[in-house]
Order: structure tokens, then C-alpha cells, then sequence
């Protein structure tokens, strides 16, 4: 299937776009998709995406179509969903 | 006519004529601004044109919260600023600005940034807070305080050319920390920046807290407004309160 990744902030600063769309496997979840991307993207989006023990970072908003994903990030479903909006934290003033 | 707890002057009601006509607003909701007191921290590329529209619709009293001097490289989005203030105090600049603007609301300065000896403070004289500060350190003292003292908080946030505002109304919404449960680890004090985003976003902001002293409808509660300039896209983002936020879960 088909999925959208929304990028934000920092993110969207290291992949050089705010939008693309991956392909993934049924049964994939959203840690699965964000290692796939990781080895895309390199060192700077693990940094962004990722903590120091390879869990997706507390403070990164995922979004599934339109809601935030509360909860383990870890084990989140992508089943029937079409756009994943990452979201970096932000703070200009 | 004078000023009273619950009716325009005069003076009001001929500044505020076109405003007084927005559906939902009315005199009565022009009382509540006039009698509410706004605190924006800080006043930079957002919050200026943040407290500037504030001073537009006629908040009773704003307190604009900022500590150090005016840079060159702030002028290209602080435009409560102008190049004849640079080395003199931000907040007195922002304030002569704002008076000039509109003589009859009460501006108070607090010459430094929100810290954990004086967060308390200015919270408590506050109705309503708008959080435009570019360290998360200080952003968190202000939830955490707005939370403690169940008073509105509007936080504002830009980066690059896209932006983000959440209206959070403690015990009702997710706060702060629910979203980001700790200080970011790769936030730079330093971020891309054009005046026109920060002050779009910043009006965004405006009219969110707005919304929410006059008592009109649609204030977007629970969501993230997300705005994207480059794509000219804007989303609403449904955000869910956390049950073990260390901030807010006993509200």
C-alpha cells in the first residue's frame, strides 16, 4: 500500500522535502516505516526520530491521519491509515 | 462617558465600531477583552505582532515580557522594533510602539525572560498567557505554570516558513508536556526565520486567545493548528491529553 509521510520542522529540514509517499508492506507498523526511512535519511533523521536506545523519541508527534497517535509509538498499526505526519518539536518566537 | 465594569465609553465604541459588528462579539465581548489582561512572552518575531494585534483589539492591559537589547539581526521580524532602538531594552521599545498604537490600554514591561524565580508571578497577574519564547526551558515554565494556576495559555511556535499554534486550557486540554513530555534534545536556540511567517502565525495566535477572552465560538481546543507558508496548507491537528503528564494529569 501506499503511504504519505508528512514531515515538519527539523525533519522536513533534513529530508529536503515535506511530503513524500512509501511504499509499505501489510503488517507494517510505524517504527517499521521510520527504520526504513532512517536508512534513506542517515545519522541526522535518526538523531530527530529516534533516542538513544533506538526508541522513537518522546517529545516526536506522530499523527495518523489528522490525530495524534497517543500511547506506545512503538508497536503504533498502520492498518487503514494514509498519511503519517511526523511532527519535530518547534519553539521560534 | 467613563469607563465602567461592564459598558464601553463612548471613546470605546467609536474605536472599536467595525470590531463591535464581527457576529458573537458585541459590546459584551468588547468588555471582556477591555477587561482582561494579556501577559506575551516574549516579544520578538512573534510575540510583536502577537501584542500588537492584542493592543488592536483592545485588550485592557498587556504585559510584555522580555529581557535584553534589540540586535540588528532582530529587525528583520520584531516590527514593534525600529533600527533607531537597536542596543536599547526590547521591552521598552515594544511598549512605546504599542502606545503610540493605542494610547488607552495599559502596557506594563518586565524587562527579562520567564525564569523559575518570577514564573509564578507574572502568571498570577495575568487572565491569559501567549508563549511565543524560542527556548522549550522557558516554555515549559509557563505551562507548568499556567497549568498550577488553571489560566489560559496560547502557544505559539515557528520554524523555517511553517508554524503552530495550541490553545490549552488546563484540566480541558492537553498541555505542553503532554505533547513533548521533555526539554527536545536537538532544538537550536538559532532557527530560519522570515518576519511574514512569524507574524501570520502569531495572529494566528491572536485570534485564538481572542476567541477565548470574548467568549467566541470555535476555539480550537484539543488541536495543534498547523500552518505550512510554503505550501500555503493549513491542518488541525487532534491532540489527546496525557494520563501520566507530570504536568497536568491531576486536573
Amino acid at each position: 500500500m501506499t503511504l504519505t509521510i508528512d514531515y515538519t520542522g527539523q525533519l522536513a529540514s533534513v529530508v529536503g522535502a515535506s511530503e513524500e509517499a512509501v511504499e509499505v508492506a501489510e503488517g507494517d507498523s510505524v517504527a517499521d516505516v521510520l527504520k526504513g526511512r532512517l536508512e534513506v535519511y542517515g545519522e541526522k533523521f535518526g538523531e530527530l526520530v529516534f533516542d538513544g536506545e533506538g526508541r522513537i523519541r518522546s517529545t516526536l508527534l506522530v499523527v495518523l491521519d489528522g490525530e495524534q497517535a497517543a500511547g506506545d509509538k512503538e508497536n503504533l498499526s498502520l492498518e487503514g491509515v494514509k498519511v503519517l505526519m511526523l511532527m519535530t518539536p518547534i519553539a521560534g518566537g | 462617558m467613563e469607563d465602567i465594569e461592564n459598558e464601553l465609553s463612548d471613546r470605546d465604541r467609536a474605536i472599536y465600531e467595525w470590531q463591535l459588528n464581527v457576529p458573537g462579539l458585541g459590546e459584551q465581548g468588547q468588555v471582556k477583552l477591555r477587561n482582561s489582561t494579556a501577559l506575551v512572552s516574549r516579544i520578538g518575531g512573534l510575540g510583536g505582532p502577537l501584542a500588537l494585534s492584542l493592543a488592536a483589539a483592545g485588550i485592557g492591559k498587556l504585559i510584555l515580557v522580555h529581557g535584553g537589547h534589540l540586535r540588528p539581526d532582530d529587525l528583520n521580524r520584531q516590527i514593534l522594533m525600529r533600527h533607531d532602538y537597536l542596543g536599547k531594552n526590547r521591552v521598552d521599545a515594544a511598549a512605546e510602539t504599542l502606545r503610540q498604537f493605542n494610547p488607552h490600554i495599559e502596557i506594563e514591561t518586565v524587562a527579562e525572560n520567564f525564569t523559575e524565580g518570577n514564573a509564578a508571578d507574572l502568571v498570577e497577574r495575568a487572565d491569559i498567557v501567549f508563549d511565543a519564547a524560542p527556548l522549550f526551558e522557558e516554555r515549559f515554565l509557563m505551562n507548568r505554570e499556567c497549568v498550577l494556576q488553571q489560566k489560559p495559555l496560547i502557544d505559539c511556535a515557528m520554524f523555517n516558513m511553517e508554524g503552530q499554534v495550541i490553545p490549552i486550557v488546563p484540566g480541558e486540554t492537553a498541555c505542553l508536556a503532554c505533547l513533548y513530555p521533555e526539554v527536545p534534545e536537538h532544538w537550536k536556540r538559532r532557527f530560519p526565520v522570515i518576519g511574514a511567517v512569524s507574524a501570520l502565525i502569531a495572529n494566528i495566535g491572536a485570534m485564538e486567545g481572542i476567541k477565548l477572552i470574548a467568549g467566541l465560538s470555535g476555539v480550537n481546543l484539543n488541536r495543534l493548528i498547523y500552518f505550512d507558508t510554503l505550501a500555503m496548507k493549513l491542518q488541525k491537528v487532534k491532540i489527546v491529553r496525557n494520563p501520566d503528564c507530570k504536568i497536568c494529569k491531576k486536573l
